[in-house]
Parts: structure tokens; C-alpha cells; sequence
């Protein structure tokens, strides 16, 4: 087995054993990555300099045995995370040539930790999408069967854990994208409270949405990340420290109260992919966790309310790029001129779509019935969710309606391909945390295609969830 | 339906998107359709709910007026690099009147 299949918890214990070194950890990652990455298309950039870093990791682990858990990991960034000195894309042609200028806060976090970089992974641009087919530089594909998609919009990252190219990976997630690409990739994907994790040095989409999360093979690999990258930073006002929390001391999972949403069983689910949820939840009643049916009455109209929103802020969020301080820079006679065509050429279609959507529902006299409205509707989806946690220690139900799509199948059809969002976008828009886990798969054409479970925790739970996560984990494994 | 097509060109302007026409009416048919889809908030009787107004209960998160960055080395340097129009320390614009 080659080191790259490890979990990050099994060679960081490999590391201190010395049963091999950080320098064949990242070699072995990037030989896994020249077999097959011209196929997947996973990462945007591999760095040149990664085997040198862990030269510099293995003299330092030697002299000082006593690191941190992700000394030496080998991890993969989405490339709308800023690592200072390197390229950062967001997946669009508009910044195909900037440089970032400083470091994330996360990328900073992980550096202290003595982490390592393999490159930047594959997104839809500006973080649009739901399968990673909207970036500008090529879809990436799905590691369990090349002609379909790995989802989105982290799906290079999805991709790249499941492919066994990195270790772990960071992703971002606005309505979705980081859990969704983990159900069709079959890897754990972990969205955090917002507010939990900076948004420094993230690439904004839509700031009231944006959380940066972890891609993992284990939810204790995706727990150790969100450990090192969360925190309250001064450099983003949003982010925050939770309060106390009660949190499973022992994971009892005798006492553990799931919530099963009646709306979330309804049309437009795949009656292949509810089986498998299904059995998933009879597990758990069998271990003894008490299964209530609950009702999130609102769960019908959060795609209408995420479909203005995140428009709205996008619109205001790319407004930056213009041509004049940073990315491509079209010439024009005049300054409008030099707008208005460095943004027609630079930005994709589907960055085009949501930009004048948004324009358009902020702008004067629709404002209110479109802008306004939505955010009121989304007060009453998170009411639904407040009201529920009384009942209820975590949410249960898929993570998506349907397996991996293939390449090409729902790109024609904007709507179409925002229906894949259903059961993720409602707690970005709430703030809450959810995590998604492999659950079991689906056959098609003699592949084998993941289903991704979806747990959904209360506000700053996170660590509570995570550790449900982790029986979850054991039970369905 | 049609009222988004006529107001494409007015948006596109607002945003400081130069549009072909194609594009425009391809655009203006999605943007119809999605429009047409996020009408069914209508149905939500929201006349005693206030407006959430961001991702976080958060207010007025001040901090103090001094800097935090303390590794500045080159950092200028770096953003002027990206900068397309520039000479010396400062970004070039066209006129903004004429």
C-alpha cells in the first residue's frame, strides 16, 4: 500500500514510529498524483516544491520528535484560498495570473502546525456551481467513475482525497460545497458553525454564506483539520469562539436524539439513494439512538431563498474584480469600457447568470419583493431549524438527491443543476454545521457510485457533531 | 416573463457586464426561468418577520484602530506586482471625467 492511502491520524503515528519518513509521505502522494491526475484533473497546480519542504519537515521532526498532529501531512487547498506566493485562480480566467499576496489565515494556522501543501485544487468558478464543471480551466472527474462529475464546488479537492493524492484537503462551502462533492466522491466533507472558521484570505462568493471546511477519508482526520484552522481571527469581524457547550463526554450513543425530516424523504429524491439512507437509520435505532420524526415546514423554499441571495452577494462580492488593481485587465477607450469587457471576458456564464440575477433583485423597485423577502423567508427557515434542536441532537437525511451525475448532463439547464443543492444550502442559510459521510453506493454500469448521509448539528456544536459523526462513522462504515 | 429580456441591457450596465446580443438573449431567457422559480416565496406569509440580515448574531465587532499585521516585508511589493496598470507605487485609471 502506498503511504498516500493512509489516513492523516494513521501516518502521523507512522511519522513518530519512524516508519518512514515526511519525505516519502509527500513522495509517494505526488507519484499517486502523476499516474492519475492527467485523468482526473483534480488539481489546478501541483507545487515543485513540496519533496524540499519535507526534506526541511524530516530534518526538524528528527531534531524535535514532538510536533504537532499534522506536522508533515501532506494536504491539498482549494484554489480560492489565498497561500502567499502561488498562484490563486478561484477557477476563473479573470485571476488565471494573480499571485496571492498573503497567506489565509487557515493557510497560516496550518503552516504553524507544520502542515504541507501538495497544490490547488479544481472549483467552479468563484465557487458557482455543483459539480465543478463551471471552472474555467476544465471539469475534474469523479475518481469512482471518470465519466461523471465529482460535484461542487470543491470537487477537485473531493476528488483528490478520494483519489488517495492528498491526505486531507481544505474546501469551501456557500451552499453545499464541500458536502455535496463528498457524497459523490465518497469521503467525509465537514462545513463548520459559521463564524467558526475565518473567512480571511477565503475568496469571497457570498459572505453571509462562505465557510471554509475539510475534505477528509475520517471524520477524526476531518476533526484534527477543523481543529487547527477554526478559531476567532481579528481579521474577520463573522468569525467567533463558541460559548460552553455540552458535548458527548463518551460518546453514548444510547442518548443521542436524531432528527429525521418528513420533508426530506419527498419528490425528487432517488428511491436508490433513500434505501440507503433508510438502512442507515435503522442501524442507528438498533445501536439505540432515538429516531424522531421531525418537520422543517420552510425546507421547500430554501433553494428559491439561496437562489437570491447568493446572487445578491456575489454581485456585490465580484464587483472588486475590474480590471485595475489585480487578475486580466481588457484594454477599453475609456474606464467603463475597460469594466465592462475585462468582466464580459473574464467571468464565466454561470458567474454572468448569478451577477445580474443578484443586480437585478437588489436594484431599485425589486429590491424589497426579491432582496428583502428572501432574507425574511430565511429568518423563518432557521426558526424551523431552532425550533427542531429543541427536540433533537442532530439532523439526519441525504446529502444529495441523487449519485453522481455524468459530465455534461445538467450543464444546459441552470435550474436543473441548482436542484442538487436541495438538502445542503438550508444550513449555510441557517449557519449551521453539517458534515457528510459515505453511507453506502449505488451500482451503474458496473461502477460503483457513493451516497453521502448528512448530519446537521445546532449552532457551535460542532464538536458535539463531529463526535456523533464519529459513531455514525463506526456503524455504516 | 419578457419584462427581464428588456431590462437585460439595463443590469448588464448596473454591472459593468459588456453583453453580445446572443448572450444577452440566452441570458435573458435563464434569468426568466430562474425568476419564474423563486416566485413561489410568494406563498410564504412573511408580513411579521423581520429580515435576517447576514450569516452571524454578531453586532458591532470593533477591535482597535492598530495594526495587526505584523509581517509587512514585501508585502507591497507583492500587491503592486499584481497590479495591471502601474508606475512606481501607483495604480493607473483612465479619466473618471471626462
Amino acid at each position: 500500500m502506498g503511504l498516500n492511502e493512509l489516513s492523516i491520524s494513521k501516518a502521523a503515528r507512522g511519522l513518530r514510529k519512524k516508519e518512514f519518513s515526511v519525505r516519502e509521505l509527500v513522495s509517494d502522494c505526488l507519484q499517486e498524483i502523476r499516474e492519475k491526475d492527467d485523468n482526473l484533473h483534480s488539481f489546478l497546480e501541483v507545487f515543485a516544491d513540496t519533496e524540499d519542504e519535507a526534506k526541511r519537515s524530516d530534518e526538524m521532526l528528527q531534531a524535535n520528535p514532538r510536533q504537532p498532529i499534522l506536522f508533515g501531512i501532506p494536504l491539498a487547498l482549494k484554489d480560492n484560498i489565498l497561500l502567499e506566493g502561488k498562484r490563486c485562480t478561484a477557477g476563473s480566467k479573470i485571476l488565471e495570473n494573480y499571485t496571492a499576496a498573503y497567506d489565509a489565515t487557515v493557510v497560516k494556522n496550518l503552516k504553524r502546525q507544520g502542515a504541507l501543501f501538495l497544490g490547488k485544487t479544481n472549483l467552479d468558478e468563484f465557487a458557482l456551481g455543483s459539480s465543478t464543471e463551471n471552472s474555467a480551466f476544465g471539469p475534474t472527474r469523479n475518481p469512482h467513475d471518470p465519466e461523471r462529475v465529482p460535484g461542487g464546488t470543491s470537487g477537485g479537492s473531493a476528488a483528490a482525497v478520494a483519489a488517495n493524492l492528498a491526505l486531507g484537503a481544505l474546501g469551501s462551502d456557500t451552499g453545499g460545497s464541500i458536502r455535496q462533492p463528498a457524497a459523490f466522491c465518497g469521503v467525509v466533507g465537514f462545513k463548520p458553525t459559521y463564524g467558526r472558521v475565518s473567512r480571511h484570505g477565503l475568496i469571497a462568493t457570498a459572505s453571509s454564506l462562505d465557510q471554509i471546511g475539510t475534505l477528509a477519508k475520517t471524520v477524526e482526520d476531518a476533526e484534527i483539520i477543523f481543529a487547527a484552522i477554526s478559531g476567532k481571527d481579528e481579521f474577520d469581524a463573522t468569525s467567533t469562539d463558541p460559548g460552553k457547550s455540552d458535548f458527548l463526554e463518551k460518546s453514548d450513543f444510547r442518548n443521542v436524539r436524531l432528527g429525521v425530516p418528513k420533508e426530506y424523504f419527498g419528490k425528487g429524491l432517488d428511491p436508490r439513494v433513500e434505501k440507503i439512507i433508510q438502512s442507515a437509520i435503522a442501524s442507528f435505532k438498533k445501536a439505540g439512538a432515538k429516531i424522531k420524526e421531525i418537520t422543517l415546514p420552510h425546507s421547500d423554499y430554501a433553494l428559491a431563498v439561496y437562489y437570491l441571495i447568493n446572487p445578491s452577494e456575489v454581485s456585490a462580492n465580484l464587483a472588486r474584480f475590474d480590471g485595475i488593481r489585480y487578475g486580466k485587465s481588457e484594454e477599453g477607450k475609456t474606464l467603463l469600457e475597460t469594466y465592462t469587457r475585462t468582466r464580459a471576458q473574464g467571468f464565466g456564464a454561470e458567474v454572468k447568470r448569478r451577477i445580474l440575477l443578484g443586480t437585478y433583485a437588489l436594484s431599485a423597485g425589486y429590491y424589497d419583493a426579491y432582496y428583502l423577502k428572501a432574507q425574511k423567508v430565511r429568518r423563518l427557515i432557521r426558526e424551523d431549524f431552532a425550533h427542531a434542536f429543541k427536540e433533537v441532537d442532530v439532523i439526519i437525511g441525504p446529502t444529495a438527491p441523487t449519485p453522481a451525475f455524468r459530465l455534461g448532463e445538467k450543464s444546459d439547464d441552470p435550474l436543473e443543476m441548482y436542484l442538487a443543492d436541495i438538502y445542503t444550502v438550508a444550513l449555510n442559510l441557517a449557519g449551521l454545521p453539517g458534515i457528510s459521510l459515505p453511507a453506502g453506493s449505488v451500482e451503474e454500469n458496473a461502477k460503483l457510485l457513493p451516497v453521502g448521509l448528512q448530519l446537521i448539528g445546532s449552532w457551535f456544536e460542532d464538536e458535539k457533531l463531529l463526535a456523533i459523526a464519529k459513531e455514525v462513522e463506526k456503524i455504516i462504515a | 416573463m419578457g419584462k427581464i429580456n428588456k431590462e437585460v441591457d439595463h443590469i448588464a450596465g448596473l454591472a459593468r457586464l459588456a453583453l453580445g446580443e446572443e448572450e444577452k438573449k440566452k441570458l435573458g431567457t435563464e434569468l426568466s426561468a430562474i425568476l419564474s422559480f423563486v416566485e413561489k416565496l410568494k406563498e410564504v406569509n412573511t408580513d411579521k418577520t423581520l429580515p435576517l440580515t447576514g450569516g452571524t448574531d454578531l453586532e458591532n465587532e470593533m477591535r482597535e484602530d492598530k495594526q495587526l499585521d505584523k509581517d509587512l516585508e514585501g508585502k507591497q511589493k507583492n500587491i503592486m506586482e499584481q497590479v495591471p496598470e502601474r508606475k512606481g507605487g501607483w495604480v493607473k485609471v483612465k479619466a473618471i471625467f471626462e
